[in-house]
């Protein structure tokens, strides 16, 4: 279960992301919002890496610090991103503003949440493919033609109408697969996806998510995606790390996480999920979010806890290794894998078409 | 279209014809015009018949202490002139009126008695024209850059100054402006020769492409056209501050940062390109104030433009005059709205698909 | 079967005129039995969230009739139609737009109490309206009445929105995407409160989401409509439409959606789809208007007649389907196949 293979077949464990302790904290009248905390996590060539967690957990903050587009109000306060790529690292942290710029898409793209109006509404697709490639210094615009009209195949899209095109006049699933064309135009190692199915129908999320696979396959890439989105995480994760309140609370192989949860939040994520397939019951999590300006003592989840201790009142429990890469930050591990039996026990039938 | 999704019939052939040729957006935007014309045309014209005092009596009177005619005689020869039935009731004369505007006939002068109106309107109108027509497109240009530069800076120091200074341009009227301007700089400063700026151009100057002419030209215009800009820059500003702000916050703006272009590119065309856009609609409303508001700047600067024309045929009753100018006034509002629009259209391709259908 | 709370008889809704006009409804055929838990499902633009409005009488229908208790609503007059208007009762999507933010969460509550003599002063209302707040979750009441919509999370929000919903003593609430705008974990415990009130009040809850997997576990012992561009395609008990699905539309929707759950998942099998372009509204394709994207599409059969629901033979299920083939021959050919 705890082996590195994925349907695309066996992942290389080359880095080409590495982010060691980094925090970040807003600037609020009450006080410095924590938003995240001593967060470090590697992605690997080729991996997909799904951030879960509630809205508030700091996943969209981390995500925006790798490629340093944070507000002005945030900052990053300590820790590294290192990236990678043949053989030589940079210090994304430390690059001059114009070398952020470059990075920034040819290196690792960010598709946001709401590809409605990713786009500018008064340019057409085609001048929004070839200014991002005229900006990183690709000016040739038969390479940028080619290139474009190829993404758009791989993406079904008909190539010769949508380059032509104004935003207006797509879908929003053909505007979501035409921003996951532009944001592999400079062929990245990573692309980070935010909520990339989120308001978007059943039938079109599918259609994405197909697209999304045959790409990362062609192209090879590096995803993490950000979602709250368990089924989404559970179809499209190599690995998975939990967020809550700013910390990566538990992180392991998407099997890990979904078969053999060790953090009573990862669990009770999974408990709050309905399945088509299935029938248990949903049992909600109590309570809500901490509030970031000053978080509880000790474990951040103890108030909402169902196995919360002493211990836990005073003592933030650290990340630790399960074996396998199977990480976790809680002190009663023990009592979730006793509570977790039961949880995929419902004998239901797949539901199948 | 066989579906069921109505329960009449499909249209008859003729009412589709029809139904078409008036949804086509040209024949719409030219009925919609005609009709906002003839219904200022209208209105002027019975509120003027409203007013105490009828122009031909005046002028009657004039007549008969003139000339000492008889009232017959007085009121023959002021008919004959302004081709006016003194029994015709106020909506014949009305059908009148409209049968020769529809001919182009906007009627004889009262007081410059055989001249056309036309041909007053043609000698005032390129003067405002040109003065208005220049003061926005200065204070367009200005506000919207100054607009944009707040919006990039808010909250700081400049802005909230700026934002200050423009909320105040935009509060007092333009003819206080005025006022202001010709005490200050006129009177006070003497830096200008106001007794000499009379007119659109100094006397004694035959008009040509001189080098005298022209800057005799700019020199009358300057203090008008300048009122123009001070009176409208300040709502320029406010509005392309707020339409930046929201701009600024759209996914595309993140997005295109996201994409590493060059913060030039977005300002340019990602940021400034969407925000100027409802500026275009604005711009149609504030030709039309600005003309109508030219004719107490005119008559303060004593510039001889239309609205100066305008001031002259009402202290004089004179109003066939009066009715040309408002006409005028009218058919240069819905031409800048009709010329926003086209505009407006071109700058935005979500509007074009519209007027396709 | 005794007479259905709400009825919808060949229902349609257009909005805009002539040439312009949008078919949003299409001769809808829906009942609502009185206490039961009914889902309508379907992705954006197939009418359920307008089948909402005319059910609790925000919107007329355009064409059709609609039934309240058997009688139709349009003939209601004085009493009788406020009676239904506050017998019906809708719960909007997003608690940010619908509560007005300059009320405070007790006005919210007392002006629909005061209005429709719910209470009769404000002492009354007060204390009915500390009641609908311990109802919904929202303890303690005290910490909670004073306080104003933007200080209050999206599901203290959304609470809020049914304490208010509940104020008219309603038979029936929609709840429109209720909980579609809030985190996983708190949208269980809403739904849980929702089904709580459905048996300690006796409701009857028609529950609008594009959410499946949702619809499947709280109407588990009710039933589900599956709607697709205007028109409900399959109606049938919960059980039977997401265990048993028959239209072509409800299996490819079911096939597609991801489950949390990785090995499940990726085994799962994929009904494709012959185009992944939605028609338009205005230009609907001929005949059945899923033909064009339909797996299972029968030319010269399909894009002919627009089916009506009608029961499958031999089916295990007992749901109504608008297929012909299904209605007809009672199975499905691959189309080329």
């Amino acid at each position: 279960m705890t082996g590195v293979t994925t349907p695309q077949g066996p992942v290389e464990r080359v880095p080409v992301l590495e982010v060691e302790n980094i925090s970040v904290a807003y600037a609020a009248a009450r006080g410095a919002v924590r938003a995240v905390n001593n967060v470090s996590f590697t992605l690997h060539k080729g991996e997909a890496l799904a951030l879960i967690g509630e809205s508030g957990s700091g996943k969209t903050t981390l995500a925006l610090a790798l490629i340093r587009m944070l507000v002005r109000a945030a900052k990053v306060t300590e820790g590294r991103v290192r990236y990678v790529k043949n053989g030589a690292a940079q210090d994304v942290l430390g690059l001059s503003e114009r070398e952020i710029r470059r990075f920034r898409w040819s290196e690792c793209a960010m598709v946001f949440q709401g590809a409605q109006n990713a786009f500018n509404p008064v340019l057409r697709l085609s001048e929004q493919f070839s200014d991002t490639a005229r900006a990183h210094g690709k000016g040739d615009r038969a390479w940028v033609k080619r290139r474009t009209l190829e993404l758009f195949k791989l993406v079904r899209l008909d190539p010769e109408r949508v380059y032509n095109a104004y935003p207006h006049e797509l879908s929003g699933g053909m505007k979501q697969r035409a921003l996951l064309a532009l944001g592999v135009l400079l062929d990245p190692q990573v692309v980070i996806l935010d909520e990339p199915t989120t308001a978007l129908d059943i039938l079109t999320q599918r259609a994405i998510i197909d697209v999304l696979a045959e790409m990362q396959d062609r192209l090879g890439f590096s995803i993490i995606f950000i979602s709250h989105d368990l089924a989404l995480a559970a179809e499209m994760a190599d690995r998975v790390a939990t967020m809550y309140a700013g910390e990566i609370i538990e992180t392991g192989t998407v099997d890990d996480i979904f078969y053999e949860p060790l953090h009573p939040y990862t669990l009770g994520l999974l408990r709050s999920v309905p399945r088509l397939s299935g029938s248990q019951d949903l049992i909600s999590i109590p309570g809500s979010p901490p509030d970031l300006i000053s978080p509880p003592p000790g474990c951040k989840f103890h108030p909402r806890c169902p196995f919360a201790s002493e211990r836990c009142r005073s003592e933030a429990p650290p990340l630790e290794d399960f074996g396998a890469g199977h990480l976790a930050a809680c002190w009663h591990t023990d009592r979730v894998v006793e509570a977790r039996q039961g949880l995929w026990s419902d004998g239901a039938v797949v539901t199948r078409g | 279209m066989q579906t069921s999704k109505t329960l009449t019939g499909p249209p008859p052939l003729e009412s589709g014809w029809l139904s078409r040729v008036v949804s086509s957006y040209a024949v719409r935007t030219l009925l919609q015009a005609l009709l906002t014309i003839w219904a200022v045309v209208t209105f002027t014209f019975f509120l003027i018949r409203l007013m105490p005092g009828n122009p031909i009596d005046v002028y009657v009177g004039f007549l008969m202490n003139q000339s000492n005619l008889t009232y017959g005689e007085a009121l023959q020869q002021a008919a004959s002139q302004f081709s006016f039935d003194p029994n015709a009731s106020v909506f014949q004369q009305y059908l009148g009126y409209l049968g020769d505007l529809v001919r182009g006939d906007l009627g004889t002068s009262i007081t410059s008695t055989g001249t056309q109106v036309v041909d007053q309107i043609a000698r005032f109108l390129p003067w405002t024209l040109f003065c208005v027509g220049l003061g926005l497109l200065i204070s367009f240009v200005l506000g919207m850059t100054i607009g944009m530069l707040i919006a990039y800076y808010r909250n700081s120091v400049l802005d909230t100054a700026v934002s200050f200074f423009a909320s105040v341009l935009g509060a007092v009227p333009d003819y206080i402006w005025g006022l202001l301007i010709l005490v200050v700089f006129g009177v006070q400063l003497g830096w200008f020769n106001i007794g000499e700026l009379r007119g659109t151009y100094d006397p004694g100057l035959t008009p040509g492409f001189t080098p005298a002419f022209i800057w005799s030209v700019v020199r009358h215009a300057f203090l008008p056209v300048l009122v123009y800009v001070i009176g409208t820059l300040g709502s320029w500003i406010l509005n392309m501050r707020s339409s930046t702000t929201s701009v600024l916050g759209e996914d595309y703006v993140n997005v295109a940062r996201a994409r590493g272009l060059t913060p030039g590119r977005i300002a340019t065309t990602y940021v400034g390109r969407n925000a100027a856009l409802p500026l275009f609609t604005l711009l149609a409303v504030n030709i039309g104030l600005v003309i109508g508001g030219s004719v107490i700047i005119e008559e303060l600067f004593v510039y001889k433009g239309i609205g100066s024309f305008l001031f002259f045929s009402i202290s004089q009753r004179d109003y066939t005059s009066m009715q040309g100018v408002f006409l005028v006034i009218a058919v240069s509002v819905v031409v800048a709205n009709i010329l926003a629009d086209l505009l407006y259209s071109s700058l935005d391709p979500r509007v074009r698909i519209e007027g396709e259908r | 079967m005794s007479t259905p709370i709400l009825e919808f008889r060949r229902v349609s809704r257009s909005f805009g005129e002539g040439r312009a006009a949008v078919p949003v409804l299409r001769n809808v055929d829906l009942s609502v039995n009185e206490l039961e838990f009914l889902c309508l499902v379907g992705e954006s633009g197939c009418g359920k969230t307008t089948t909402g409005k005319i059910l609790s009488g925000l919107l007329p229908p355009t064409g059709g009739r609609v039934l309240f208790e058997g009688q139709d609503v349009s003939t209601l007059k004085g009493e009788a139609y406020g009676r239904y208007r506050r017998a019906v009762q809708i719960v909007h999507q997003d608690p940010y737009a619908s509560l007005n933010p300059t009320q405070s969460i007790f006005d919210i509550l007392r002006y629909p109490l005061l209005r429709h003599g719910f209470a009769k002063n404000h002492k009354q209302a007060h204390t009915r309206a500390s009641e609908l707040l311990e109802l919904v979750g929202l303890t303690p009441t005290a910490d909670v009445i004073g306080k104003y919509p933007h200080q209050l999370s999206g599901g203290q929000r959304q609470r809020v929105s049914i304490a208010r919903a509940l104020t008219t003593q309603p038979k029936v609430i929609v709840a429109d995407e209720a909980v579609s705008m809030v985190d996983v974990s708190i949208r269980i415990s809403i739904l849980k409160t929702l089904m709580k009130m459905r048996e300690t009040l006796g409701l009857t809850i028609v529950f609008i989401t594009h959410d499946l997997a949702l619809a499947k576990y709280f109407a588990w012992e009710g039933r589900i409509a599956v709607m697709y561009l205007g028109r409900v395609v399959e109606v049938g008990a919960t059980r039977d439409v997401t265990g048993r699905p028959q239209h072509p539309y409800t299996k490819t929707l079911l096939s597609a959606i991801p489950e949390p759950d990785p090995d499940r998942t990726r085994r799962k099998e994929q009904l494709s789809l012959r185009s992944e372009d939605v028609p338009s509204l205005t230009e609907l394709p001929a005949g059945c208007t899923f033909h064009p994207r339909c797996p299972f599409f029968e030319p010269g059969r399909c894009d002919r007649e627009e089916p009506e629901l009608e029961a499958v033979p031999r089916a295990e299920s007992d749901a109504r389907v608008a297929c012909l083939p299904l209605t007809e021959d009672g199975t499905l050919r691959p189309y080329g196949g």
